[in-house]
């Protein structure tokens, strides 16, 4: 979220993708930048017991999503 | 940088009322404050000559500057006499220096306490416990000075349980965690010394860690030193995961170690620090086998895994050996660090 918020304030369109039980705190972190808007895609967590293929079609499916905020000005 | 922590004013009537808004004002560790009034305050400040308004240090991804007031109304919370401030101002000028990174240990998932280890003469004029239950309740410097560090952590950086603060677990020390080593009781040279300090200097060193795992062997030196390195060596530390440990062709990057040894200091009268440093260090390794069926590594064992070792600790000098514990036997302790070295490096500061 920090790195994200700092890219998107230095004009380079952005967006985080963090999984659902790290909500607060993502939105903790947006706020406290003053960046409450701040364009957040959250997933199904966990991911990290993963392996590559399943990894890989997560990032698929969040993929229109990405595209939408960083060129759909979501 | 702007302070974005804020400032509260609160009037209230009597001692368990005021004891009752500061649980309603969600400041603290759960266990009941000391209220901070403006005159305890300023009488801590007056202990260490500082300004409410000095900035102590930083965290600059919370936008927080951590300042000598804030510093001085969390020692007052956690139960702090004025004199201690002096130590509770140099952990928090430690654990807020870059080396420390204190925004990975205080986030992480994998949940580190941040161990203040007290040398040089202060320890004794303040009377911080180097001996029997030095981990364990009972004594008020050990048990107020730690509890500060958690305070100023929670209070003032913005490390809240469940919002900035994701130990999936936490453990006992991020209560309080303060110790202090037994310098006249060895012939070792203290840690501060080896860390460049004169024995005259008292110093803070802050390490980011999991709680102390005890060792119970209580024999000649080499048998305390194996069940030591067992100890240290267990899979499911932070040294042995893989986030630690990383790929074998990365090289060794695991993190530092604090390991306490208690007891009768004569029984390491034929050894000096860096031979047990030595010794240790040797011996603080898994197998590639265990590594690849723990999934640290990726892939199935093959020949000759068993007999391939990687070393958990990256030089000797990253184990930090001090004499402290009871008199009553030769337990000893291992802690293990929160992360690798380049998450986290412990940080020694001068008490002034």
């Amino acid at each position: 979220m920090h790195d994200g918020i700092h890219v998107e304030n230095a004009g380079i369109p952005s967006v985080t993708i963090c999984t659902d039980r790290f909500i607060p705190t993502a939105k903790g972190m947006a706020k406290m930048w003053g960046s409450e808007d701040y364009p957040t895609i959250f997933t199904q967590h966990p991911i990290e017991n993963m392996n590559r293929e399943q990894l890989r079609q997560r990032a698929e499916e969040l993929a229109p999503q990405v595209v939408g905020v960083l060129v759909g000005g979501q | 940088m702007q302070d974005v922590g804020e400032t509260t004013t609160v009037v209230w009537n009597d001692a368990l009322e005021a004891i009752e808004r500061c649980y309603e004002l969600g400041w603290g560790d759960g266990l009941p404050l000391v209220p901070p009034t403006q005159g305890r305050v300023a009488q801590f400040l007056e202990a260490a000559g500082k300004a409410s308004s000095e900035v102590v240090g930083e965290i600059p991804e919370r936008r927080r500057e951590i300042t000598a007031g804030k510093v001085a109304a969390n020692a007052v919370m956690a139960g702090c006499l004025p004199e201690y401030m002096p130590v509770v101002l140099a952990a928090t000028e430690a654990m807020l220096a870059p080396l420390f990174n204190l925004v990975g240990p205080s986030s992480s998932m994998g949940g580190s306490a941040v161990l203040v280890i007290v040398n040089g003469p202060v320890a004794q004029k303040i009377g911080v416990n180097s001996r029997n239950n030095l981990f364990g309740p009972g004594n008020r410097a050990n048990a107020t000075i730690g509890r500060a560090i958690r305070l100023i952590l929670m209070n003032a950086c913005a490390a809240i349980p469940g919002l900035f603060d994701r130990s999936v677990i936490g453990h006992p020390g991020k209560y309080t965690y303060c110790i202090a080593e037994a310098e006249s009781e060895t012939h070792w040279n203290p840690l501060h010394v080896e860390r460049g300090f004169k024995p005259g200097q008292s110093t803070v060193t802050v390490f980011a860690s999991e709680s102390p795992r005890q060792v119970r062997s209580v024999g000649h030196p080499e048998a305390i030193l194996h069940a030591i390195a067992d100890t240290a060596s267990s899979l499911g530390t932070n040294m042995s995961t893989s986030g630690s440990v990383g790929s074998r062709d990365a090289g060794v990057r695991q993190g530092e170690i604090v390991v306490t040894v208690a007891g009768n200091s004569a029984l390491w009268q034929d050894w000096t620090k860096k031979q047990v440093r030595d010794h240790l260090y040797a011996r603080i390794r898994r197998s590639v086998a265990d590594l690849k069926t723990a999934q640290v590594f990726p892939g199935e064992v093959e020949p000759g895994d068993e007999e391939r070792y990687v070393s958990l600790i990256p030089e000797p000098e990253d184990i930090l050996l001090i004499f402290a514990g009871g008199e009553e036997s030769n337990m000893s302790s291992v802690i293990p660090s929160w992360g690798p070295k380049v998450g986290s490096t412990a940080v020694t500061r001068e008490v002034k």
